[in-house]
């Protein structure tokens, strides 16, 4: 590790996606910014400025305030590398771009759903998923974690959230990839990020333009049904924004649950007594799973636009300013964190703030921790062993932080053996 | 010391409960319900940790 006079206010980047490519999470200089900056404006190309906020504090003063503190403006910051124009309609309007009062009343439609009482009964659900992923690599000495494991069980819970019937299930998951991963090369269809995005985007609205119009005439129990049939300020939901309901919810748990699930495993790789410490103790299934979400933090950041002056740790913002909140900086925070660079399964208390806070709290939370629970309950039975079988190469985004390949040489037990 | 769950925003995640359960209890509506309107002065530290925890900041502790 450099040492910390290497670094420089006028120099450190923390928004470059290639940055995020080469060398993962920019630790070293949030830990020099929650020192020397916590509130810093940043003026990058082609990049529109922004106050980095990368204290605990701060992000949770900033999320309780959702009428002072907007996401509609501008919900991410985000490197215009292309030179795009901003166009004139945006793409979607669904929960993470919209504010008081709406935001609580298209939330409402589906958070029921989604509560620690509403994901109970998808557990059995949960563990024939990962049960079969698991399987399917059993028996082998080498995969790439993220291809053959880490990216098909969130998809697949959703899908089966959604009722998108299995057969559909690999053109889903190409979606996904192309529209959150469009600035990543390998997952350009189009020549430009912006029409891989674009293109991915079509097909899934026009997918589920389809399954609407079924599920309105044969409501079944499955949240496109959910949605399909839902009533806003009682009136029926619009179709565009019905439909960017469902790119949300097929987006937002996809690349961040499988993230949470590859970091975590390189995180057990790396630290092989906090492993055998799960294998031994299964009770810390659920600290663990909270660790190993504040460990990968797998959101990098949202934005925030003021609405009115206003004052962060003695900084004036002004309004029409935006904030940006680095979560993985905040769930690092040494004046809330004991030895937060220590991976240890059983902290407690883990007060991360991962899942966001607030009004736009993630909605999937509940989901996401029982997906994990499961998933790393059977790694820790099945898994005899594990370790790098090659480079770890990361995605080339500053958004969500992702690792697109994991080769693992690993012994995997059939479950029966594990039982 | 006054406290109040905005039933909009409560959607049961049960933080409140684990943390100050002579105060808060979730129930079958998935919402959060007081069992003290006005929990004594005792339980000051311990049901503002619980509006701290509150992943939707539902929870808001007056002083009256
Ligand atoms: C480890 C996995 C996950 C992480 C780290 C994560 C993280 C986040 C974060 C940081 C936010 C924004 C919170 C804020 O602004 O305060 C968010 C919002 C959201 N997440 Fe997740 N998420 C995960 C899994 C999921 C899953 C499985 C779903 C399933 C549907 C999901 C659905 C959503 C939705 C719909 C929102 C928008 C909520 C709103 O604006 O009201 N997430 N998530
Ligand atoms: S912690 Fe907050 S959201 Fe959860 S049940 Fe209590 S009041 Fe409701």
């Amino acid at each position: 590790m450099e040492t910390e006079s290497a670094l420089s206010l006028e120099s450190l980047n923390i928004i470059g996606p290639d940055h995020y490519a080469k060398n993962g999470y920019p630790h070293r200089e949030w830990t020099y910014l929650r020192k020397h900056k916590p509130v810093f404006w940043c003026e990058y190309p082609k990049t529109d400025p922004f106050w980095a906020i990368t204290k605990h504090a701060d992000i949770i003063q900033i999320s309780k305030q959702p009428r002072l503190f907007l996401n509609g403006p501008r919900l991410l910051v985000f490197v215009n590398e292309m030179g795009l124009e901003r166009s004139p309609t945006p793409p979607f309007r669904h929960l993470l771009d919209m504010d008081p009062p709406d935001h609580g009343e298209y939330r409402a439609v589906v958070s029921r759903r989604f509560t620690p009482r509403g994901v109970r009964p998808l557990q059995p659900e949960i563990e024939n998923i990962t049960r079969q992923v698991l399987d399917d690599v059993t028996g082998r000495d080498k995969c790439d974690f993220v291809l053959d494991v880490s990216s098909k069980i969130p998809l697949a819970v959703i899908a089966e959230l959604l009722g998108v019937p299995h057969k559909d299930w690999e053109q889903l998951f190409r979606w996904t990839n192309e529209t959150i991963g469009g600035g990543d090369p390998e997952f350009q269809a189009g020549t430009t990020a912006q029409e891989t995005m674009d293109r991915s985007r079509l097909g899934l609205f026009q997918y589920f333009t389809d399954m609407v119009v079924e599920r309105m005439k044969h409501p079944a129990n499955d949240i496109t049904s959910v949605v399909a049939n839902g009533k806003v300020n009682g009136q029926p939901i619009p179709q565009f924004e019905m439909l960017s309901y469902y790119f949300l919810l097929v987006v937002a748990g996809n690349e961040t649950t499988r993230n949470a699930t590859t970091g975590g495993l390189l995180a057990f790789i790396e630290h092989p007594d906090q492993w055998q410490k799960l294998k031994r103790n299964p009770e810390l299934i659920d600290s663990a799973v909270e660790e190993i979400v504040r460990w990968t933090t797998p959101v990098i950041q949202f934005a925030r636009t003021a609405t009115e002056d206003t004052v962060i740790r003695g900084q004036k913002i002004k309004a029409g300013e935006s904030v940006c909140l680095f979560y993985p900086s905040a769930n690092r925070d040494e004046e809330v964190f004991e030895q937060p660079f220590k991976f240890d399964i059983g902290r407690d208390p883990n007060p991360h703030i991962a899942f966001g806070l607030g009004e736009h709290f993630c909605l999937g939370a509940n989901l996401a921790r029982l997906e994990l629970k499961v998933i790393f309950s059977q790694l820790a039975q099945r898994l005899d062993h594990a370790e790098l079988a090659g480079p770890v190469e990361r995605l080339r985004s500053s958004f969500v932080g992702g690792i697109k390949h994991m080769p693992i040489r690993m012994k995997m037990k059939p479950a029966a053996a594990a039982a | 010391m006054k406290v109040v769950v905005d039933q909009k925003l409560c959607e049961g995640n049960t933080k409140c409960q684990q943390t100050a359960p002579e105060v808060f209890e979730v129930r079958d509506d998935d919402k959060s319900h007081l069992l003290i309107d006005n929990p004594p002065e005792r339980m000051r530290e311990k049901v503002k940790l619980a509006a701290k925890l509150c992943p939707r900041q539902a929870i808001t502790v007056s002083d009256d």
